[in-house]
């Protein structure tokens, strides 16, 4: 019985992380209407940048979190200004190669500069661990899970209580709407994609503390993210939150009960998608 | 009989200024594909008009170089005083336009009452006064204070349309234009969102109504204009083009 509570825990606590990417792609998604597949690349920076702090300035990744969310915050609307808002109205099939193109861009602008090698941080709290009755969780989890929590509150709070969040939704639900009544969508746009960079970032810095940094790192978090926002429904903020919960949990439950689970527990959002697209197909042919 | 027909400006503390919408030899399209070749379309400040004609017309393309959204390729809009003709749709509402879409577009996942809101939200004047408008616009149409919880998406056509029209007056606009509001709508509810816009225009706002009920609108509104092709090729007062011959056989089928 303490197995499985403790499983539940840990993908409970390895949900926080996926949430934080999988809203961000979200927002790209549904707001802006941009399938990025340089996601995971903006949180590559995070990571990076978040080592850099540590190595160079001996800064804790959860210190110097603030200033990069805020850089990348900056490169995400450059991006936007730049690339993503000329191919708006362009077939998908451009669009995809745009973001595609843009994160084969920055790893290899990453493995040119840094190497390939992952970069660790340490952290005072690397080997710490917390004990809760009979469960146990690792110091950094906890940390990252707690920031994690607190970072998505401030999201949806953000998009359900604030004018500017509300605009958000308008535009994600009703483009033609949202501009019929004087929003102004293109700015939203642009703070929608530079949000969703500086989520990526955010998460890449809770990863640099978690694993490591290094040019891939951002790709399996990418592509678990494809998962989440596919599960949630293309474009479903709200539905991002259970999806990360249900990947997290059955990825921990994989790696405690099947033999070998390690492995297999990566292969589990591939399972996940394509459980969905099937239960889609029937659900639309009905 | 005539009288109901002049602009209503009378009305103590309702009274909003409407402002002239002025439209000039108009020329617009998708791409390579031209739709209006020469629109002119003048609405006083405070008076009814409509614009009728076949499908195909451009009558929502006029509106919708009116917005903004349609960038036009030649000729002149003017919105009270200012120059329109190249605005961003933000620019033309924070001007005082007030636009009642083709198909509502609403924002289907949220609530009626959200909605309205958000019809205000653009503009630190209508912001200001989003309590009261929203009073008004449920004084209006009773039936969405009844439904202010529901979600958008899940009202029946023509509630959804109240909600649009709704919208569209919590930014208090000087100048409203209503793309089609009776389309799929039964008898009943058309009278109620025809009613609800005399009364709009019956406060002071200047209204450009374009529709394919043709008798309704004519009935309705001061004056009116006939598009063709996208040209301009017959106007005068209601009345009068109700009872043209070219217009009762090609409009009313008579």
């Amino acid at each position: 019985m303490d197995l499985f509570l403790q499983t539940l825990l840990n993908g409970l606590l390895q949900s926080g992380i996926y949430a934080l990417v999988a809203s961000g792609l979200a927002l790209s998604v549904g707001v802006v209407g941009i399938v990025n597949f340089a996601h995971g690349e903006f949180l590559m920076i995070g990571a990076f940048l978040a080592w850099a702090a540590s190595a160079s300035l001996g800064l804790d990744p959860l210190l110097s979190l603030p200033v990069v969310a805020l850089a990348v915050f900056g490169v995400g609307a450059l991006t936007y200004r730049v690339s993503i808002r000329h191919v708006l109205l362009a077939p998908e099939l451009n669009q995809m190669l745009l973001t595609f193109g843009l994160g084969i861009l920055l790893q290899n602008l990453a493995l040119m500069l840094l190497g390939g090698n992952t970069r660790t941080v340490s952290t005072p709290y690397q080997a710490s661990s917390l004990q809760l009755g009979e469960l146990t969780v690792g110091g950094p989890k906890a940390v990252a899970f707690a920031f994690a929590v607190a970072l998505l509150a401030g999201l949806y709070f953000v998009l359900y209580r604030t004018t500017l969040g509300r605009q958000m939704r308008a535009v994600a639900q009703n483009r033609r709407g949202a501009q019929l009544i004087g929003i102004n969508v293109d700015r939203v746009y642009l703070l929608a994609f530079a949000a969703s960079c500086g989520l990526a970032a955010v998460a890449g810095v809770l990863v640099s503390v978690l694993l490591f940094a290094s040019p891939t790192v951002g790709l399996v978090f990418a592509l678990k993210a494809f998962a989440i926002i596919v599960m949630a429904g293309l474009g479903n903020l709200t539905g991002v939150l259970w999806a990360s919960v249900l990947l997290g949990v059955s990825e921990a439950l994989v790696q405690t009960y099947v033999p070998g689970g390690g492995g297999w527990s990566d292969a589990v959002f591939f399972l996940m998608i394509f459980g969905t697209l099937v239960l889609r197909s029937f659900r639309g042919s009905r | 009989m005539s009288d109901s027909r002049q602009p209503n400006v009378s009305q103590a503390g309702q009274h909003r200024a409407g402002q002239e919408l002025v439209i000039e030899h108009l020329a617009a399209g998708y791409g390579k594909v031209q739709v209006l070749w020469d629109v002119n379309v003048r609405v006083g400040p405070g008076e009814f008009v409509a614009m009728i004609g076949a499908n195909g017309a451009g009558k929502t393309t006029t509106l919708r170089a009116v917005s903004g959204v349609v960038k036009p390729t030649g000729g002149h809009i003017r919105l009270g005083g200012h120059d329109i003709t190249r605005a961003a749709p933000s620019e033309v509402v924070a001007l005082g336009l007030g636009h009642v879409p083709e198909g509502r577009e609403l924002f289907a996942m949220m609530s009626v009452r959200e909605n309205l809101e958000l019809g205000a939200a653009m503009r630190p004047a209508a912001r200001a006064a989003q309590q009261h408008t929203l009073e008004q616009v449920y004084t209006l149409f009773p039936r969405l204070q009844e439904r202010s919880k529901q979600l958008a998406g899940t009202l029946s056509g023509g509630e959804q349309q109240m909600v649009a029209v709704g919208r569209a007056l919590m930014g208090l606009p000087s100048v409203l234009v209503v793309d089609e509001p009776s389309l799929g709508l039964s008898p009943l509810m058309t009278q109620t969102v025809f009613e609800a816009l005399k009364a709009v225009n019956a406060e002071g706002v200047s209204v450009l109504l374009v529709e394919q009920n043709v008798g309704l609108s004519l009935r309705l509104a001061h004056r009116a204009y006939v598009l063709e092709n996208g040209q301009v090729v017959k106007e005068g007062t209601g009345e009068a083009l109700l009872a043209d011959p070219g217009v009762r056989a090609a409009y009313l089928a008579l």
